[in-house]
């Protein structure tokens, strides 16, 4: 098979349709790229998926944050540290020397009284939410050099838990999951509407790419049945808004969500990244069980990058790809993000020769 | 005293306020509150945790069932603490160093103090010296916690600055295994929270 684009080739391995090779895309804790510049491995502000001619490019253009013009406010600072309220009403804590989710420390909203007193109200699809002129610069620069490019943000999990914590969410499902629902159903037509606003001022992406970290180690934060009957009808709204406009939805989720999946497909995903071997994912057991309905992305060990082990590298690509690669549909991709202990001599090898084995 | 099954299933159930009731009744009546804890409200908490481990029920109703024996314990302990129980000893958890994902350690201290331990919770962030100081209040056991593969290997410094102690070091967190846990000489590791009680419990020498 002749080459093809990128744009082509994504668009074929979202629809499961014969491609010249695999996918590829990665995702990097903030420190690695700066370290391989540093080093002389890139030019300085070059940007990665253009180093390693990556096939996706992304843009988050939305805002759901509840108050857009809060920005944040610092509470208490020491040396490592920054505590700061923000405009979902949370109190969080974040590292001023690397980046990674932030400690929950508090939230204003418990229950429902506050989520429709101090949030609902707040969240109008208003244009001030979309970040128009990035949005269209991402997608020209894309287009031009003929690349995948998804419109990416979140969804409605990775919505309500930054307004009420985790733990006030999970409470919720099983105390008063009509709020929870209802939670889902005020985010999803929210993220809709905004879709609709954007799409019509600057025209369609190539797909849309929702973040939604459904799980941690070995199981999922719900049950299937909380799943189906929480979540999945606010995933199904936005994910088949998605698809009356021809767009294929990737959905990116953390941890352990294989028992979710049935519900995920259902709800009409095209695509699962990541895959998280370390929570206990199984891609080629997920190949097996979904390859006919869904493509895959990721599913590769961070840990072995991390750890600069090429032997264990090689063994894993050697085992998995060429059944990944069976009937199309995958996109060669780390389990998680690439940490700052992988030399880019590591990271070179494992996508050169994922690729050739990925060559059909 | 035989185990209170309304109690016991107020627990599972996380009905706060059947609990309350029944637990309120008790103190009122001057029941003894060591049986009701250990009969009724501990062996609640330790099923909810073998339940969780069989994929039979998940965090929102573990998080439940912790808010409800809290609030049972929480009218309890006076009288406890007068006829001075002894819960089943002092633990300790945190995150490591530079870790500040505390949704699995929170999960792990629930199911601790449902188990009938008495937790050092040490927050996020904690230093070797933090947990140094919960051992020298008396902590028998360190449970270091971490999500990232970044912030895992300070584990090693926590397990190399205990050693020597009387105390163990128990790690879990998403990147680690046992493998991980035999590589930097810890005493043992929790594939999940309810394992993590049982492998203090194995620690400790408790029969639950």
């Amino acid at each position: 098979m002749k080459p093809m684009t990128s744009k082509e080739r994504i668009h074929n391995i979202l629809n499961r349709k014969p491609v010249d090779r695999i996918g590829s895309y990665e995702h990097f804790w903030a420190a690695t790229n700066p370290q391989w510049i540093q080093e002389g491995l890139m030019e300085k502000d070059e940007d990665v998926s253009d180093h390693f001619n990556f096939d996706i490019r992304e843009h988050w253009s939305l805002n759901l944050v509840a108050d857009t013009a809060f920005g944040e406010k610092t509470v208490e600072e020491d040396e490592d540290t920054v505590t700061y309220l923000n405009g979902n009403g949370a109190t969080l804590r974040k590292h001023k020397k690397h980046t990674t989710t932030p400690e929950h420390v508090a939230f204003s909203v418990k229950d429902r009284n506050d989520w429709e007193e101090k949030i609902k109200p707040l969240l109008k699809a208003a244009p001030d939410r979309i970040d128009f002129a990035a949005y269209r610069k991402a997608r020209e620069n894309a287009a031009h050099k003929n690349l995948f490019f998804t419109l990416s943000g979140i969804n409605v999990f990775e919505a309500i838990h930054p307004v009420c914590g985790h733990e006030n969410m999970l409470m919720g499902m099983a105390l008063d999951p009509d709020w929870v629902s209802e939670m889902a159903s005020t985010y999803a037509e929210l993220i809709v509407n905004l879709h609709e606003i954007l799409f019509e001022k600057e025209g369609l992406p190539d797909g849309i790419w929702y973040y939604e970290d459904m799980g941690f180690k070995e199981r999922p934060f719900m049950s299937a049945q909380m799943y189906r009957e929480l979540i999945g009808p606010a995933h199904k709204k936005t994910i088949d808004f998605a698809h009356a406009k021809g767009l294929k939805v990737i959905m990116h989720s953390c941890g352990f969500v294989e028992p979710l999946l049935p519900d995920m497909v259902e709800s009409g995903i095209d695509c699962l990244q990541v895959i998280e071997i370390k929570a206990g994912m199984e891609p080629l057991r997920i190949k097996k069980n979904f390859g006919d309905r869904i493509a895959l992305c990721g599913g590769f060990d961070a840990r072995n990058l991390a750890n600069n082990d090429i032997p264990a590298i090689k063994r894993e690509l050697d085992e998995k790809i060429p059944a990944l690669k069976e009937g199309f549909g995958y996109i060669l991709h780390s389990d998680h993000s690439v940490p700052e202990s992988c030399t880019h001599e590591t990271y070179k090898f494992f996508i050169d020769y994922g690729l050739r084995l990925g060559t059909y | 005293m035989s185990k209170n099954q309304e109690l016991y299933d107020g627990i599972m159930k996380g009905n706060r306020n059947k609990v309350i009731e029944i637990v309120q009744k008790s103190v009122t009546e001057e029941v003894n509150v060591e049986e009701i804890l250990n009969d009724s409200m501990i062996p609640a908490m330790r099923e909810m945790g073998d339940r969780f481990s069989r994929n039979e029920v998940y965090v929102p109703e573990m998080l439940i069932a912790a808010r409800a024996m809290q609030a049972g314990l929480s009218l309890i302990e006076p009288a406890l603490t007068k006829s001075g129980h002894k819960s089943l000893g002092k633990v300790c958890i945190g995150t490591v160093k530079g870790d500040l994902h505390d949704i699995g350690k929170n999960l792990v201290a629930i199911m601790l103090k449902g188990a009938g331990y008495e937790v050092d919770d040490l927050g996020v962030n904690c230093d070797v010296e933090k947990f140094r100081a919960s051992v020298d209040r008396g902590s028998k056991v360190i449970l270091c916690s971490a999500l990232l593969t970044t912030t895992m290997p300070y584990m090693k410094d926590v397990v190399s600055s205990i050693k020597g102690s009387a105390a163990k070091v128990v790690i879990g967190g998403a990147p680690v295994t046992q493998d991980y846990a035999n590589q930097i000489g810890a005493d043992g590791y929790g594939s999940d929270a309810n394992d993590a009680v049982k492998m203090v419990d194995s620690l400790l020498g408790v029969k639950a």
